[in-house]
């Protein structure tokens, strides 16, 4: 008999999610090698496990409850993040797909991997334990050391892997000290009990040492500086879907647990936080708008600017009011229609140029007119020119700090913008301005043609349409404070 | 009915992208038809517009976001019905040599529509929010446009031109922002701002703080000295219709918002601010008409003349007064489709002979009459002479800036002397001189789409010459209640 306290039907999605996972994996071993085909058994299986997974999400929206006496909880901002991971892991198989296709390496592992992160990213929003915490973020954390270094023949590749390995272990290193250390204090590992004792004692330098400690772990998810050393590397090396889940997926989940971590556990850390944030997401800025602004390579561009981006996001967290997360929450949507949009541009471009260096994108405006232009869209908004999606999430993550009185940020912040269009704007001169010696036009799957298609309209639609979007922000918001 | 004047060449800009490239009448005529129902509509909306009522007019509102005060506002006042009449002009006459772009059409004639929709956008809204939104949406199509279609210098002009203004449009939104914040009206509507300003203003030291990020912000787009070296080599980088489009009105949206945010919201702290701004331009004035002596790239020559002519503009509004700011707005209406024409003829020519030195040229008033001639009326008109209303518009600017900067004054009408310099020898150079063979083949503009463009340019330089007050008559009364 079950305790009603248990309240399974919360982890309904990850049930679905796992039982996919055995299933397909089952199946994989059943079935016999076939060479890879774009529709494999596995493939399909994932894509539908995701699939479900999202509609299983569905019923349960708008519920705030816990299980496991408490251990899990399933409210709104869970589901928010849960919805997001979904379907950014539906353009990542399509990635995928796309990416094996051509690179022919055996991919079935690819996918149960995915899937298996998928599970660890669900668990993780949801907990409200720091253990439960630290092994989601474990599970998140193995699966995206295989992804990275899953192209074994290429030594970029098992060089990214090695290196997001040792920082990722360090990271997750400092996290369980810190972990330990509140846990040596408080003699418990739950949220709310945490909570209990440093809302009392908020000064003591003990726990100060393990709050840190523990924001180190999630700072790496989010790559912000100083704990962005990882990322170029990463990205250069890494499988192109692997790239994009990183940026997207595990951007938002290091986000997710940050806000709710800083905000339900240790609220009363409210002057410390703002100094902290806005300091680091000063830098963050600095550092990836610069950075990128010398980039040679697609990868490495992206792994500069999406530092950037987790700069813009952590003034949200920074100014920690209702509106500036609705804020921030609405800046990731649109920070993931329009990353997601440029890797599966940069995934199918990038299998038929062979390469991912900027020059191979000369001339792709006359090769494939409708990747590039989209690519263009992509940019822009990533960049933040209206009306695309980028401009409303930096626009109103500005708006909020300015109400904050982070008025020199903000200025910043704004002024980043302007540098952040020069290397945009540089990627677009390649692909419109120069020539190419290769003038043979690209084929496109019609499927990866249908998702481009749906990006672009969303980076449109998000960007122009921003009220049903700031609203799902909004009610997940609302349930962190 | 206003909510149609952007969103007519936006849609016609999505139906274009539908059709094959191969049909290029049927794109040519869509282009055209997007950008002739606007200009009718403008018409019609010039045609109602109530001279005996002061304040907004054909107000529409429409709830966006409303949790920050977010509306989709549209209405008219004398200033930007101005404004979109020299839009409606100039578009409508860019659009009939954008057709004629050969290489790639169907994409060119998708970012000249999606460009001409986001300045209709600017000039209709009545919204913080949006307004700013179209304003940097024009930066989306002018940089393909020059990257891909331009001439000589052309990446670096696009990049130069694109960087510079997102620079000033960044300050100027921190400013915006700033000033949401600090009126806690929790509102982007540009009525409600200014009609609460009115009762009551900021404080002295917040607009001080303030004004400055809204008059750089939007004077880089006003090519204010020193920010205005994107200008010429971005005009010399466009194409034809980009530079007609850009010189004539895009340029145009730097002082449009000084004035609806700078001048009307923040009139102390511009005030504050004003001497500094007349010297800038006033130092405008005469360093870019010297420099546009130098020149001998026709194009860099009319771009740096824009430059200077902007300052005239600048001084106009830096005086605050009736007289010289209604001045500067019918400058600005001007020295648009006077720029506009200038563009166009030379593009003309350069389509043609693919050169635009001064000195390759000669006795084409021979060879190309028509052209010539329309050459000549815009450089008249340019330098002043009374019959076209650059003239009353300059001498509004002077008899307004005179009680307040009299140095400024000398020194701005030294800037017309110096406007005829290179505008005669210009029009002696090209027009007059000896007959050089080179361009005995030169074709004149014959058919009808080719002379429409100039007759209407001309034709409204002519009407507005002979009666100012066609346009004065809603410009001052609107600026009467933003001055009070």
């Amino acid at each position: 008999m079950i305790p009603d306290t248990f309240n399974l039907t919360l982890l309904f999605p990850e049930a679905v999610l796992g039982l996919i996972l055995v299933l397909a994996l089952l199946g994989e071993i059943a079935t016999p090698k076939p060479r890879p085909t774009r529709f494999s058994f596995t493939t399909l299986t994932a894509l539908g496990g995701v699939v479900l997974a999202f509609a299983a999400l569905l019923p349960l929206a708008g519920r705030s409850e816990a299980a496991f006496d408490g251990l899990f909880i399933l409210d709104p901002f869970a589901t928010f993040f849960k919805a997001l991971f979904a379907l950014s892991a539906i353009a990542v198989i399509q990635m995928s797909r796309e990416y094996f296709a051509a690179a022919s390496a055996k991919s079935s592992e690819f996918y149960l991997t995915l899937l298996c992160t998928l599970i660890g990213l669900f668990v993780l929003v949801s907990a409200n334990d720091f253990l439960l915490l630290f092994v989601a973020l474990e599970i998140v954390t193995l699966s995206f050391y295989i992804l990275t270094a899953y192209a074994k023949r290429s030594l970029m590749s098992i060089e990214a892997g090695l290196k997001y390995l040792i920082i990722g272990s360090l990271a997750s290193a400092f996290m369980i000290f810190g972990i330990s250390l509140l846990y040596f204090l408080v003699g418990s590992t739950s949220f709310p009990e945490i909570r209990e004792v440093f809302t009392a004692i908020p000064k003591n330098k003990l726990l100060l040492l393990g709050v840190l400690m523990v924001f180190a772990g999630m700072g790496f998810k989010m790559a912000i500086v100083p704990f962005q050393f990882w990322v170029p590397d990463v990205y250069e090396g890494a499988p192109v879907p692997t790239v994009a889940f990183l940026s997207v997926a595990s951007k938002a989940a290091g986000f997710a647990i940050l806000m709710r971590v800083f905000f339900t556990v240790f609220p009363a850390l409210q002057s410390g936080r703002i100094v902290l944030f806005s300091a680091l997401a000063f830098l963050t800025i600095a550092y990836g708008n610069l950075g990128a602004l010398l980039q040679t390579n697609a990868k490495r561009l992206f792994g500069y600017s999406s530092i950037g981006h987790a700069g813009y996001l952590l003034i949200g967290a920074a100014v920690g009011t209702p509106e500036s997360i609705t804020a921030s929450l609405f800046y990731l949507i649109t920070y993931a229609v329009s990353t997601l949009a440029v890797f599966l541009i940069l995934t199918v471009a990038g299998q038929k140029l062979q390469s991912d260096e900027l020059v191979a994108y000369r001339g792709l405006g006359k090769r494939a007119p409708f990747l590039a232009g989209a690519l263009f869209l992509a940019l822009l908004s990533s960049a933040g020119v209206p009306p695309l999606a980028g401009f409303s999430g930096k626009f109103f993550v500005l708006l909020s700090a300015v109400r904050a009185d982070l008025k020199l940020l903000v200025l910043f912040g704004a002024l980043m913008v302007a540098v952040s269009l020069y290397y945009y704007l540089n990627f677009v001169r390649q692909m419109y301005f120069e020539e190419s010696t290769r003038t043979e036009t690209i084929e496109i799957s019609w499927s990866s043609r249908l998702l481009i298609g749906i990006l672009s309209a969303g980076i449109l639609l998000v960007g122009i349409w921003q009220a049903p979007f700031m609203g799902f922000a909004q009610n997940a918001a609302r349930y962190l404070f | 009915m206003i909510l149609w004047l952007p969103w007519i060449p936006l849609l016609a800009a999505a139906v274009i992208l539908t059709i094959p490239k191969e049909q290029q009448r049927l794109l040519r005529s869509i282009a055209i038809t997007a950008c002739a129902l606007p200009f009718l509509l403008t018409l019609y909306h010039l045609w109602q517009f109530d001279l005996s009522r002061t304040g907004y007019q054909f107000v529409q509102r429409y709830p966006w976001l409303p949790a920050f005060g977010i509306q989709y506002q549209a209405g008219f006042d004398g200033i930007n019905l101005t404004f979109c009449l020299l839009h409606a002009l100039v578009s409508l006459a860019g659009v009939f040599v954008a057709a004629r772009t050969q290489e790639r059409p169907k994409e060119f004639l998708f970012y000249y529509l999606i460009l001409t929709g986001s300045i209709y956008g600017v000039f209709t809204c009545l919204d913080l929010f949006f307004l700013y939104l179209y304003y940097e949406m024009t930066l989306i199509p002018l940089f393909p446009m020059i990257g891909i279609w331009g001439s000589q210098n052309k990446e670096y002009g696009a990049m130069k031109l694109t960087l510079f203004i997102t620079t000033g449009a960044m300050l100027a939104l921190f400013g915006l922002l700033l000033l949401y914040d600090k009126l806690g009206l929790n509102s982007f509507d540009l009525i409600l701002i200014q009609d609460t300003l009115r009762t009551e203003p900021l404080g002295q030291t917040f607009q001080q703080l303030l004004a400055p990020f809204i008059l750089v912000g939007f004077g880089v787009m006003a090519s204010l000295w020193p920010l205005h070296s994107w200008s010429p080599i971005g005009y010399a980088a466009a194409p034809t219709a980009v530079s007609m489009l850009h010189a004539g009105v895009l340029k145009k949206m730097g002082p449009y918002f000084i004035i609806r945010v700078a001048v009307s919201f923040l009139p102390a702290g511009t005030a504050y601010w004003a001497l500094s701004l007349a010297i800038l331009a006033a130092i405008g004035i005469v360093y870019a008409g010297f420099a546009a002596i130098r020149q001998k790239d026709m194009k860099f020559m009319v771009g740096f003349s824009s430059v200077s002519h902007m300052g005239y503009v600048l001084l106009g509004i830096a005086t605050l007064n009736l007289t010289g700011l209604s001045g500067a707005v019918l400058l600005i209406f001007s020295h648009g489709v006077m720029a506009a024409c200038t563009f166009a003829c030379i593009g003309f020519l350069y389509e043609q002979t693919h050169v635009r030195s001064l000195t390759d040229y000669g006795g084409l008033s021979k060879q190309v009459p028509f052209v010539a001639i329309c050459f000549i009326m815009a450089s008249m008109a340019s330098l002043g002479l009374p019959g076209f209303s650059n003239f009353i518009a300059e001498l509004m600017v002077f008899i307004g800036a005179w009680p307040v900067y009299p140095g400024l004054v000398i020194l701005a009408v030294l800037g017309i002397l110096i406007t005829a310099i290179y505008l005669l020898r210009a029009i002696q150079k090209v027009c007059y001189g000896p007959v050089n063979p080179r361009w005995n083949q030169l074709r004149d503009a014959q058919s009808f789409a080719e002379r429409f463009p100039f007759v209407l340019l001309l034709g409204a330089l002519l009407l507005f010459g002979f009666w100012p007050n066609g346009l004065l008559r809603m410009i001052q009364p609107a600026l009467g209640v933003l001055l009070s």
